[in-house]
C-alpha cells in the first residue's frame, strides 16, 4: 500500500512472524511468576518475586538461588546483577546476594524490563510504552525511546534493540529503531504466552519470562539474511 | 506486570492487604486500581472497592479484555456482598464468556457461581438451579467448590430434598476442609446445624411434637394427608395444593384437620374462615360454597361429610391426617415459615396467605428484618421479602482468584 498519509511508524511496521519457541524452563521451586530474566554467560537468572533463581540453560537445573526482592526486570553488567524491586533498582553481588547500592526507578514503580548495554541501564516503562536509557549510578534518565505497545522487557544484541510487549492476550518480541522507535521486526508469541522480561544470550536465543505461567521460554533469534 | 504491581500482588497473596495498598495507593492506572479495589474489598470497604474495580474495568484497553472481565467478576462479587442486586447480570455473563474464551476456566466458573448465588438470593430458585447445574465442582478450587456445594445444599433444602442437601453439605465440608478457610468451615457447620433444629410442629390430639427438617420431609413424602400451616398447603406426597392465595380454604382445611376424626360445628368454621362471631344466613351460604370448593380440591385424598352440626374430614384409604404448624406460634413465626421456601414474596402476598392486614404483616416484617431473620430486596411496590440464606456464605469474598494481573 502506498498511502502517503500513513505515519512513518505505521509504514515501517514490520509484518509479524510466529516466534519459534525452542525450549521451556520452570516453573522454579513453586514460584508462580517470572517477572524478569537475564543471562550472565553461564546461567539464566529468573526473578520470581522473592527469589532470584539462576539455572543452567543446558540442563534446566536451578544451580543458584538468591533471596532478594525481584518484582520486575533483571540485568547483568558482567559483574553485578541489577534488579527492579518495588520502586528502586538494586545492584546485587551475584556471589553473596548482597545489595550493594540502590537507585530510584524513573517510573516510580511502573517499570518492567531492564537490561545493560554500553555502560547504561535500559529500562522499560510498562504501560507508558517507553524505554529509558539511565545512568546506572545516579538513575538519571539520559534518553527516552517511545514505543507504541506496552513494554515488558528490553535487551540489546549485536546493536539491535529488542523489547517484549504484552497487552492482554497478545505478546510479541519487537526489534525497534533506537532512534525513532519504529518497529523493524515482529515475532508473535503464541496466544496466552505472555512476555515479562527479555534477554538475549548474545547469540541465537532470547530468553523470555513467562509471567504467571512461572516459565522461562527460549525463542530463536532471527538473523539477517535468513529467516 | 510492572514492579510495584508485582510487589503489591505479592503482598495481597500473602494476606497483607494494607501492604498491597501502600504500594499502589497513589496510582490510577487500571492494574493499580484493580489491586486497590481488591485490597479494599478484603478490608471490608465494599462501596469504595466497587468504585475502584469499576474504574479499573473501564480503564483496561481493547487488548486487555481478560483483565477487564476479571474486574467485572470481582465487582459483581463485591456488589453481592453489599446485597446490591441492581447490577445487570448481562455484564457478568459476558465476562464469563470472555474468561472462557481466554481459557481462564477458574474465573469463568467463579463468574457463573456468582450468577447462580445471585439468583438464589433473589429467590429465583428455578433459575438458580439451572445456573448451578452446568458447574462441575470437581473443576473448581476447594474454596469455590465449597461455595458451590453450599449453594446446591441451600437449593435442595428450600425444596425439602433432604438427602441431596445432606450429601451436598458433606461435600461442602470436605471442600472447605481442603480449602482451609475457617469462615467457610463455619458456614458449613452452621448449615448442618440448621438441619438439626426444629423446623415445624406436628399437632396431635392434646399436644404437639417438634420435627426436624428431615422428619417434615418424611411426613410430606408419606401417604398421610398433610395440612401444612408452614407452607400453607394441603396434600399427600406428590399431590400438593398450595393454598397461600386461598386463605379461606386453608383456614377451613386446618380447622377440619385439627378436629379429625371428629367434626366441627358450622359456627366455629364460620368464625375461623370469615373472621366473624355473629354469623347470619349469608355466612352459612358462603360456608357451603367454600366447603364445596375445598371438597373438590381434596377429592382425591379425602371427602368432606356433612354432620348434624357441621362438617367432618374423611380421608380416603384410612389415611392419617396430620397438621403441621410453624415451630412457634405467632404472626412472625408464620411469616418466617412461609418465607422458608426461599422464594421472593411481596407484602401483599404474605398478607393474603396469612389472612392478616398488610399493615400487620409490614409491622411483623419490620421487626423480623431488624433481627436479621428476613431480608428484603427492591423498594416500594417492587419490594420483595426473603428468608435469609441458611448458609451466610454471601459475605465471603473469594476475590484472590479474580486477580486482574497476569
Amino acid at each position: 500500500m502506498n498511502n502517503t498519509a500513513t505515519r512513518k511508524k505505521d509504514k515501517m511496521q514490520a509484518v509479524p512472524r510466529a516466534a519459534e519457541i525452542v525450549r521451556e524452563y520452570g516453573p522454579f521451586g513453586g514460584a508462580a511468576n517470572v517477572h524478569g530474566v537475564t543471562h550472565d554467560g553461564q546461567r539464566v537468572w529468573a526473578a520470581t518475586g522473592a527469589k532470584l533463581v539462576g539455572f543452567d540453560p543446558a540442563s534446566g537445573e536451578a544451580t543458584r538461588t538468591l533471596d532478594c526482592v525481584c518484582d520486575a526486570g533483571t540485568a547483568f553488567d558482567g559483574t553485578y546483577l541489577y534488579q527492579i524491586a518495588e520502586a528502586r533498582i538494586d545492584k546485587i553481588d551475584p556471589a553473596s546476594g548482597k545489595v550493594l547500592a540502590s537507585i530510584p526507578t524513573p517510573g516510580q514503580g511502573s517499570d518492567s524490563g531492564l537490561t545493560w548495554a554500553e555502560g547504561s541501564l535500559w529500562l522499560g516503562q510498562y504501560r507508558d510504552r517507553k524505554i529509558h536509557q539511565i545512568d546506572p549510578v545516579s538513575g538519571a534518565v539520559l534518553r527516552t525511546i517511545e514505543s507504541n505497545r506496552f513494554v515488558t522487557g528490553v535487551t540489546w544484541v549485536d546493536g539491535e534493540l529488542w523489547h517484549g510487549t504484552w497487552e492482554g492476550d497478545e505478546s510479541e518480541l519487537r526489534r525497534i529503531d533506537p532512534a525513532d522507535g519504529a518497529v523493524l521486526e515482529r515475532l508473535e508469541m503464541p496466544r496466552g504466552a505472555g512476555v515479562s522480561g527479555l534477554e538475549s544470550d548474545g547469540a541465537d536465543l532470547f530468553y523470555c519470562g513467562g509471567g504467571g505461567s512461572g516459565k522461562v521460554r527460549a525463542v530463536r533469534r532471527p538473523r539477517a539474511g535468513k529467516s | 506486570m510492572d514492579s510495584l504491581i508485582a510487589a503489591s500482588a505479592r503482598a495481597l497473596a500473602a494476606g497483607d492487604a494494607l501492604g498491597a495498598l501502600k504500594r499502589v495507593a497513589l496510582r490510577d492506572d487500571p492494574p493499580a486500581l484493580a489491586l486497590r479495589g481488591i485490597a479494599m474489598a478484603q478490608l471490608g470497604e465494599h462501596p469504595r472497592a466497587r468504585e475502584l474495580l469499576r474504574r479499573a474495568a473501564r480503564g483496561f484497553g481493547a487488548h486487555e479484555e481478560l483483565a477487564r472481565a476479571r474486574c467485572v467478576v470481582a465487582e459483581a462479587e463485591v456488589a453481592m456482598a453489599m446485597r446490591d442486586f441492581g447490577v445487570s447480570p448481562r455484564a457478568l455473563a459476558a465476562a464469563a464468556d470472555t474468561l472462557d474464551a481466554h481459557a481462564d476456566r477458574a474465573n469463568a466458573m467463579q463468574a457463573r457461581l456468582i450468577a447462580a448465588r445471585r439468583l438464589l438470593l433473589l429467590g429465583r430458585l428455578e433459575a438458580a438451579t439451572a445456573a448451578l447445574a452446568p458447574l462441575d465442582a470437581r473443576e473448581l478450587s476447594p474454596s469455590l467448590a465449597a461455595v458451590a456445594e453450599l449453594t446446591a445444599a441451600e437449593l435442595a433444602l428450600r425444596s425439602l430434598r433432604i438427602v441431596p442437601a445432606r450429601s451436598a453439605l458433606a461435600r461442602a465440608h470436605e471442600a472447605a476442609t481442603r480449602a482451609r478457610v475457617p469462615a467457610l468451615l463455619a458456614e458449613v457447620a452452621e448449615a448442618r446445624a440448621a438441619l438439626e433444629r426444629p423446623a415445624a410442629r406436628r399437632l396431635i390430639a392434646g399436644g404437639e411434637q417438634a420435627l426436624r427438617l428431615d422428619e417434615v420431609a418424611a411426613l410430606l413424602a408419606s401417604d398421610a394427608l398433610v395440612i401444612d400451616a408452614c407452607r400453607r398447603g394441603v396434600g399427600t406426597g406428590e399431590a400438593w395444593r398450595p393454598l397461600a392465595r386461598r386463605p379461606v380454604l386453608f383456614a377451613l382445611a386446618r380447622a377440619l384437620a385439627e378436629a379429625w376424626p371428629g367434626d366441627v360445628d358450622r359456627e366455629t368454621l364460620i368464625a375461623v374462615a370469615f373472621n366473624t362471631r355473629r354469623p347470619d344466613e349469608t355466612h352459612r351460604a358462603r360456608l357451603r360454597v367454600e366447603i364445596g370448593r375445598l371438597r373438590a380440591l381434596v377429592a382425591a385424598q379425602a371427602g368432606i361429610e356433612a354432620s348434624a352440626r357441621g362438617f367432618a374430614l374423611r380421608p380416603r384409604d384410612a389415611r392419617d391426617v396430620v397438621v403441621l404448624a410453624p415451630p412457634i406460634d405467632g404472626e412472625q413465626a408464620s411469616l418466617v415459615a412461609l418465607l422458608s421456601d426461599g422464594a421472593a414474596w411481596s407484602t401483599s402476598a404474605l398478607a393474603l396467605a396469612l389472612g392478616a392486614s398488610q399493615r400487620t404483616v409490614q409491622r411483623a416484617l419490620a421487626d423480623l428484618e431488624t433481627g436479621g431473620r428476613v431480608r428484603s430486596i427492591g423498594r416500594a411496590r417492587a419490594q420483595r421479602w426473603l428468608a435469609p440464606p441458611l448458609a451466610g456464605f454471601t459475605t465471603i469474598l473469594l476475590l484472590p482468584a479474580a486477580l486482574p494481573i497476569e
